[in-house]
């Protein structure tokens, strides 16, 4: 399989944290969420993708080229959403657009318009009228413009209404349907992950959990219940974090299979979701 | 670099316009008062070369615009380049209108002749030069924060020195032989002679400054983290 992003060994170090050793690859016509709790990582790796920080150690490759020796190349490449626009605020759309259109030579302004149309946005609308979930389209429609290859997009959805959200993630699925384009986003709503994702990375605390196809993981990973004291965690094969209430335990295991076969008296095996590995990794007592 | 100078253009067009307007009030003052095309020179050059840029990069700080300007196909050096191409832009704009002010404005004391003499522009370019070789590689790498940082440590640098000419026996010494310094400096470039020798100097100190500042602001720039 072809792909759009290689990470290997990606290192950044900020005071009080770091993110290390990071590497994982993005195929290239699929959807890829990189998911984790608040500070896991997930502004930094994106950030060390665009080389808006300075990496330690690693290399970052889009489409082949590295990130920094070939910097230009790789950044018309992309289209890129941040997660607050930084645009002066007190601009037109049309001004913004017309400054930022200059430097694509891939740049479509019919499509652009037909893109502000679709979003019912005006380029005679002043940037800071605008409401946060305005602010993300007309980013959206920026990135859209210029026929990236890939879309990057750092927590897209963070603060949106469903009904926004919902629209969001059905343009990027017909995206990905309609052009083969590749689109890497963070969030920390997995539910948005579930609906459009192929593929997941999982960050947390700065050190990749896991980069696997979102179907594998979602069937593989698996909580084991258990009520009073008849459960511990190490009787758990592949156990990967744990969660103990008043009366129960529960665990969570990256191969449920293994759960299963092993036998574990009075025990409930369910699949997990990507919200259930999020809460025991990040909340509960990760086991490595 | 022309499309960086264009974006920095539309982001900051009404700003130009303010800042040109407010200081042509004081243009028109000066070109009244100040007899020295010299002094008129370098001083109005000096306001618009540091009005306008500064004007633009607190904008770029206020509105965080620096991780647009960096994650557009460009590269970071080339970010570099366009902010000092902006500065002087600026510069050469501010030298433009105090020519065309002093030209059009009929109680000018300023002879036309004297403003464009090359001895005076390239004096005045030379200054500017060296003003924003400090500053500018102090803005670029910490933003507006950058000449907070820089104007406190000129301060506190000043303390010191006069606190320890108090404590050793010679009060404000050291900060007189400064000022001294400065000000036979720029008696030295107002009032030398014209000659060939001195203008190319002058030339080349230009150049040699501004190259100087941006291979510095170019390494600062790489390490900054947006």
């Amino acid at each position: 399989m072809e792909n759009a992003i290689e990470i290997r060994g990606l290192r950044k170090e900020y005071k009080g944290f770091a993110l290390d050793d990071v590497t994982f690859d993005v195929p290239r016509g699929y959807i890829m969420g990189l998911i984790g709790p608040n500070g896991a990582g997930k502004t930094t790796v994106i950030k060390l993708i665009m080389n808006l920080i300075r990496r330690q150690a690693g290399e970052v490759r889009v489409f082949g080229l590295d990130n920094i020796r070939h910097e230009s190349e790789v950044k018309a490449k992309i289209g890129f959403v941040y997660d607050v626009p930084r645009f002066p605020e007190d601009l037109r759309l049309g001004t913004i657009a017309s400054a930022v259109s200059g430097f694509y030579g891939k740049w479509d302004d019919r499509r652009f318009r037909g893109l502000m149309e679709e979003f019912e946005l005006s380029p005679r609308r002043v940037f800071k009228k605008l409401s946060h979930g305005m602010k993300m389209k007309f980013s959206l429609a920026l990135a859209l413009a210029h026929d990236a290859d890939l879309i990057l997009m750092d927590e897209p959805t963070a603060g949106l209404d469903p009904a926004f959200r919902f629209e969001l993630l059905t343009k990027l699925r017909a995206l990905i349907q309609d052009e083969r384009k590749t689109v890497l986003f963070s969030s920390h709503i997995t539910s948005d992950l579930e609906r459009v994702a192929d593929f997941v990375t999982f960050i947390h605390k700065g050190r990749i959990v896991f980069s696997e196809a979102k179907d594998d993981i979602l069937d593989s990973w698996g909580v084991v219940r258990a009520a009073g004291d008849s459960l511990r965690p190490t009787d758990v094969p592949e156990a990967r974090g744990a969660r103990r209430s008043e009366h129960s335990l529960e665990v969570l295991t990256s191969d449920l299979a293994a759960a299963r076969r092993s036998a574990i008296p009075n025990a409930v095996f369910d699949k997990a979701s990507l919200e259930d590995i999020m809460f025991f990794i990040s909340k509960g007592n990760a086991h490595a | 670099m022309l499309k960086l100078l264009r974006l920095e253009y539309l982001f900051n067009v009404r700003q130009l316009l303010i800042i040109l307007a407010i200081f042509s009030l004081y243009f028109a003052y000066a070109v009244n008062r100040v007899e020295s095309p010299g002094v008129f020179i370098v001083t109005t050059s000096l306001m618009v070369g540091l009005g306008i840029p500064f004007a633009i990069m607190g904008r770029e700080d206020k509105f965080k615009t620096a991780a647009l300007l960096c994650s557009l196909p460009v590269r970071r050096s080339t970010v570099v380049l366009s902010k000092f191409a902006a500065t002087w832009a600026a510069i050469l704009l501010g030298l433009g209108y105090n020519v065309f002010l002093t030209a059009v404005l009929p109680f000018s004391k300023i002879p036309l002749g004297g403003v464009l003499s090359v001895k005076n522009l390239l004096v005045s370019l030379f200054l500017m030069s060296m003003l924003f070789a400090v500053i500018l590689p102090f803005t670029i790498r910490f933003g507006f924060v950058g000449i907070i940082i820089l104007l406190t440590g000129c301060q506190l640098l000043g303390i010191v020195t006069l606190l320890l000419g108090q404590l050793l026996g010679g009060a404000g010494i050291p900060l007189r032989l400064f000022f001294r310094a400065v000000e036979r400096g720029l008696k030295f470039l107002l009032h030398h002679q014209a000659t060939t020798g001195f203008l190319l100097v002058l030339a080349a100190g230009i150049i040699a400054v501004n190259l100087l500042a941006i291979l510095v602001s170019r390494a600062l720039y790489a390490r900054r983290d947006l």
